[in-house]
């Protein structure tokens, strides 16, 4: 991968717990890639700056409950907008049941549950990216 | 240190001192083997406090136990703040309920009484919690989870339908002081409509701008400055008309969570209450009418002794600051009350069951530190807000500990441990450092506006994270014996999902059912009294009074505010 | 082609996805990147370009989308570029910009997009201005280019803007203090932002001060407008001083000048930056820079005879490299 992977992070909605997604954002920038971090955004405005910032992959961090109802949301507004090689992937706070949903029936690549280290994120990423441009 | 070593009021003598060090230098270097030896000055508490490998009464020489420790309910409240600390009163067991709609949290909250509860937590969900009605674009997804939602005084009557509201203690955890400032109103108006004087209320409101503008991330933020107006506003409106309700909790809890050791914890709670004094008393009031109103809260984290100690240590810093800062001349504004929760960032998801273990021995560390009320986590921390049978269980951990263990029948049993006592003293003194760091910087509000805080927390959560994942520390089952083959437990989720078709309806309901010119109104009047120096509170309460929802409120702040972000990035 | 052709197409016609696909070709530095700068570049231009710069902390993000707010209130189409420091080690970058910015999608036209200064120690990245040309060219009015705020990103952003907003806050007094002439010389107008904080008046006070003292005779006197961003106060004064100067420029022959001098400052980095890339590429590789260096170490050369040898005999090499071409 001779490019930078470009990551659009943001809190889903409302969520106020900002130490983990702060905390993956500044590991990815370690891991040299480019990470637009949006705060707080909803769907709409996500898919928007996925689009603007040509992004490879967008970061939904959901720990307060709504992982299931906006998150999709976002892969369903990407799909329609044409953005079909963007990775969704997902990190916070649920029970592993909506986790597995999410990953099979609602497109998110995949769901980082709380403890998981760094570097299983930093490769899941990278790894999402082979096999594209 | 001491000035003139009072012999009297010292534990041990000089020369017991002395025979003292010299069996612990033989000890050092005859008794321990080489690897002992290396390892000193090489073991921490969480803090970063050195811990030896033994403490002896040389370590804590100076400690004088009439000046420095004393008696429950006595200066320097080191061992609790009041005489008879347990055997008078249990500490309350209080355990957050919250979930749904009003009328759900209602049933909790009386199954929870019925099983031996004494004082009602109220969670909020978090559209509410940021100022958002259950029909507002920004409360999608959200409504009625982790928390109760409540969007107008009706919902409020809902949630506290067959209650007595002047024989329970009731926490409101409002978070955010732009939200004290209308929801307990919600509470005071419905207490008078059923007959019940403001003077009998009691409670506490969460009120801490710290939440608002640190701690937690938002969509939309008020700047710090109008949070602090904010948060005296309420403090000072409410000790002059509720006189039994604490408009304030210093949260060190949640700031503990976002992302700092026990040192900052207490600091940063304890520079809130002196920045919130000196402006109430700009505004006229005395120390002694808003500070025995005043309360904290606690995080209870892993390292067992640190906590103890923290607690005691925080008391002595309160008591010292309300007397020598600010000439407190009622004992009560000098004691230190406190809720304590047991730490959730502590709680992983890998095992719950373990969680129950550790939330236990914090629980314990909690009552050994002298809490005035407790909330145990539950084991499912990391799936979602408590489901009915885990809060049962933290509910029976409290009452094992307070009717089963016997560490309530005797106040502070953990004094004169050398061990205790050292890192109390240590405690107190870093405490205090930290607290004066932040006053040279120019005070909270200052520190919180550049950013230097939320860097202090950004900074240790990436120390934090990297000690994790190079094992330095050791999280049973996540980093330290895991077991990579463990199947994840399948652990039960509570869901109310017909919350927001419920709340909409209402909120539907009483748009047509009220009176749009009071309405109006008293958005009006409020909206010019933002920018005077008049306390808000009561214009709050008109319009609530007036079935104007919190959303409606909370955006007219934003307007005339206007916003707020973290200045980190 | 084809492919490339179309997405120039659309970005031309105003469409968000495909102008940011060339915007990212061009970062790259894709080999298509000369075509499509060659294509689009016609149509740039038309344009009001506005640079933000200012320390860290100064509160540019929630100034640019204070003015967002206003442009879009009349109608003007703005396009955004946020510039963030890259990390020197990992190449990595976390562009929060984004998180000061509001945009309601139905009533706003924006197009708001992130770029790491990509480990040039400098405000802008070397691709900077040819992403806010594609943004022009896509039919964007106004463009704002807000930069990392440290290092030499004053000098750049001049270099790209037609109207510099240099955003200082009361706790700026030292850094002015330290004489940053870049700062004085380049802004176009000066915010003492946070307003509402002790010490704005003073800060207000000492720019004045300098700007009387400067010995550069100045047409046009930097205004200084007191704001408090955050609390959207001062802003229409602000917004209102941005037209002003664009009026000033459009007065005669300012303008046009101005973007003729940057014309040929960026004409004559270019060329440097092309001789320098042949010659770190084709030819030096060839040569045993390491052996001159020794040659230093040992004394027996000074470090500005051998470049200045060096040299010599790297023109001599491509004359003849040349001279052969034009015999065959």
């Amino acid at each position: 991968m001779a490019r930078r992977i470009k990551v659009v992070i943001a809190k889903l909605g409302l969520d106020i717990h900002w130490r983990g997604v702060y905390l993956v954002a500044q590991f990815l920038k370690e891991a040299g890639m480019d990470v637009v971090y949006l705060g707080n955004k909803f769907p709409a405005e996500i898919v928007e700056a996925a689009i603007e910032e040509d992004a490879d992959v967008v970061g939904l961090s959901s720990l307060c409950g709504n992982h299931l109802t906006l998150g999709p949301i976002v892969v369903e507004m990407l799909k329609k907008k044409g953005l079909n090689n963007v990775k969704v992937f997902m990190g916070g706070v649920m029970p592993p049941e909506d986790a597995k949903k999410l990953e099979k029936e609602y497109g998110i690549t995949k769901v980082y549950l709380p403890d998981t280290p760094m570097q299983v994120i930093i490769d899941g990423i990278t790894e999402s990216m082979q096999g594209t441009a | 240190m001491s000035e003139k070593k009072d012999e009297a009021t010292c534990f041990f003598s000089e020369e017991h001192i002395k025979r003292i060090r010299e069996q612990y230098d033989d000890w050092f270097h005859n008794c321990l083997r080489d690897a002992d030896r290396q390892m000193e000055g090489k073991v921490f508490t969480h803090s970063g406090i050195p811990v030896k490998l033994i403490y002896t009464p040389a370590d804590v020489k100076d400690v004088r136990y009439l000046e420095d420790i004393g008696f429950s309910g006595r200066p320097p409240y080191v061992r609790g703040i009041y005489p008879n600390m347990y055997r008078g009163r249990l500490f309350t067991v209080r355990q957050l309920a919250g979930l749904g709609a009003p009328e759900d949290c209602n049933r909790r909250v009386r199954y929870l009484m019925d099983h031996g509860a004494t004082g009602i937590n109220i969670l909020l969900d978090l559209p509410t919690i940021r100022g958002y009605n259950s029909d507002d674009p920004e409360a999608e997804g959200n409504v009625g989870k982790c928390g109760a939602a409540v969007d107008s005084i009706w919902d409020m009557d809902a949630y506290l339908e067959g209650i007595d509201l002047g024989a329970v203690s009731t926490s409101i955890v409002t978070h955010l002081p732009s939200t004290s400032l209308v929801i307990p109103g919600m509470y005071f108006s419905i207490a008078e409509e059923r007959g019940i004087q403001w003077n009998q209320l009691a409670g506490t409101c969460q009120n801490d701008f710290i939440m608002e503008t640190c701690v937690g991330s938002g969509y939309e933020i008020l700047p710090p400055s109008v949070s602090f107006r904010m948060q005296c506003d309420v403090v000072e409106w409410i000790c002059k008309n509720v006189p039994r309700w604490n408009p304030i909790s210093f949260n060190g809890y949640n700031l503990r969570e976002a992302g700092t050791d026990a040192i900052a914890e207490v600091g940063i709670a304890i520079a809130n209450a002196v920045a919130t004094s000196e402006e109430l008393i700009k505004r006229g009031m005395n120390f002694d009418d808003f500070a025995p109103r005043m309360s904290f809260f606690w995080d209870l984290h892993n390292d067992f002794f640190e906590e103890i100690a923290k607690c005691r240590a925080s008391r002595k810093v309160w008591y010292k600051i309300a007397k020598e800062r600010f000439g407190a001349q009622s004992a009560k504004s000098m004691l230190m009350r406190y809720h304590v929760q047991t730490a959730g960032v502590t709680l992983p998801a890998t095992e719950p069951h373990n969680n129950i273990a550790r939330s236990a021995l914090q629980g314990l560390a909690a009552v050994l530190g002298g809490c005035q009320s407790l909330h145990v986590d539950s084991y499912d921390e990391a799936y979602s807000a408590p489901t009915e049978e885990a809060a049962l269980v933290s509910l029976r951990t409290q009452q094992i500990i307070q009717a089963e263990t016997g560490v309530v029948n005797t106040v502070d049993p953990l004094a004169g441990s050398y061990y205790v006592e050292y890192l109390t003293e240590e405690m107190v003194k870093r405490i205090s450092n930290y607290t004066k760091r932040i006053e040279d910087m120019g005070g909270l509000v200052s520190a919180v506006e550049n950013g230097w805080l939320h860097r202090e927390i950004a900074n240790y959560n990436n120390e934090y994270q990297k000690k994790i994942e190079n094992g330095e520390m050791k999280i049973a089952s996540v980093n330290f014996m895991r077991d990579e083959m463990a199947e994840v437990t399948p652990i039960k989720v509570f869901e109310y999902p017909e919350t927001y078709s419920r709340q909409k309806a209402k909120l539907e309901r009483l748009r047509k059912e009220r009176n749009d010119q009071k309405v109006k109104e008293s958005l009006n009047i409020l909206r010019q009294k933002c920018h005077s120096h008049e306390n808000l509170y009561p214009y709050c309460l008109d319009a609530v009074k007036n079935l104007v929802t919190l959303g409606e409120i909370e955006e007219l702040f934003r307007e005339e505010y206007g916003l707020w972000s973290f200045p980190l990035l | 082609m084809q492919e490339i052709d179309k997405l120039i197409k659309e970005s031309l016609n105003g469409e968000k996805r495909s102008t940011a696909r060339l915007i990212s070709m061009v970062e790259r530095g894709n080999e298509n990147a000369p075509y499509i700068l060659k294509k689009i570049f016609p149509f740039s231009g038309k344009a009001y370009y506005i640079g933000v710069t200012g320390p860290p902390g100064a509160g540019k993000s929630t100034t640019v989308d204070r003015l967002i707010a206003r442009f879009c209130k009349n109608n003007y189409s703005v396009g955004v570029i946020a510039v963030d420091p890259s990390s020197p080690f990992s190449g990595g970058a976390l562009l929060g910009d984004r998180v000061r910015m509001h945009v309601q999608q139905e009533k706003m036209d924006v197009f708001i997009r992130s770029m790491s200064t990509d480990r040039v120690m400098g405000g802008l990245s070397r691709t900077t201005k040819e992403a806010s040309r594609i943004l022009d060219a896509s039919g964007k009015q106004i463009i704002i280019i807000e930069t990392a705020g440290v290092g030499q990103s004053e000098l750049d952003v001049a270099e790209a803007t037609d109207t510099v907003l240099v955003i200082l806050t009361p706790e700026s007094g030292d850094s002015i203090q330290i004489m940053k002439a870049g700062l004085m010389e380049i802004a176009d107008i000066f915010v003492v932002n946070k307003a509402d904080r002790p010490g704005a008046k003073d800060i207000s006070l000492s720019i004045q001060g300098m700007l009387d003292r400067s010995l550069r005779k100045r047409e046009w006197i930097p205004p200084i407008f007191m704001t408090s961003a955050s609390t959207n106060v001062g802003i229409d004064a602000l917004y209102e001083g941005v037209w002003n100067h664009s009026r000033y420029l459009k007065q005669g022959s300012h303008l046009e000048e101005r973007r003729k001098a940057q014309l040929k400052l960026e004409l004559r980095a270019r060329i440097e930056n092309e001789f320098s890339h042949i010659l770190w590429q084709d030819i030096v590789a060839e040569k045993n820079v390491d052996k001159v260096v020794e040659e230093i170490w040992s004394r027996s050369i000074d470090p500005q005879n051998a470049a200045r040898k060096m040299a010599m005999e790297l023109i001599e090499e491509v004359v003849l490299k040349w001279g052969k071409n034009l015999c065959q």
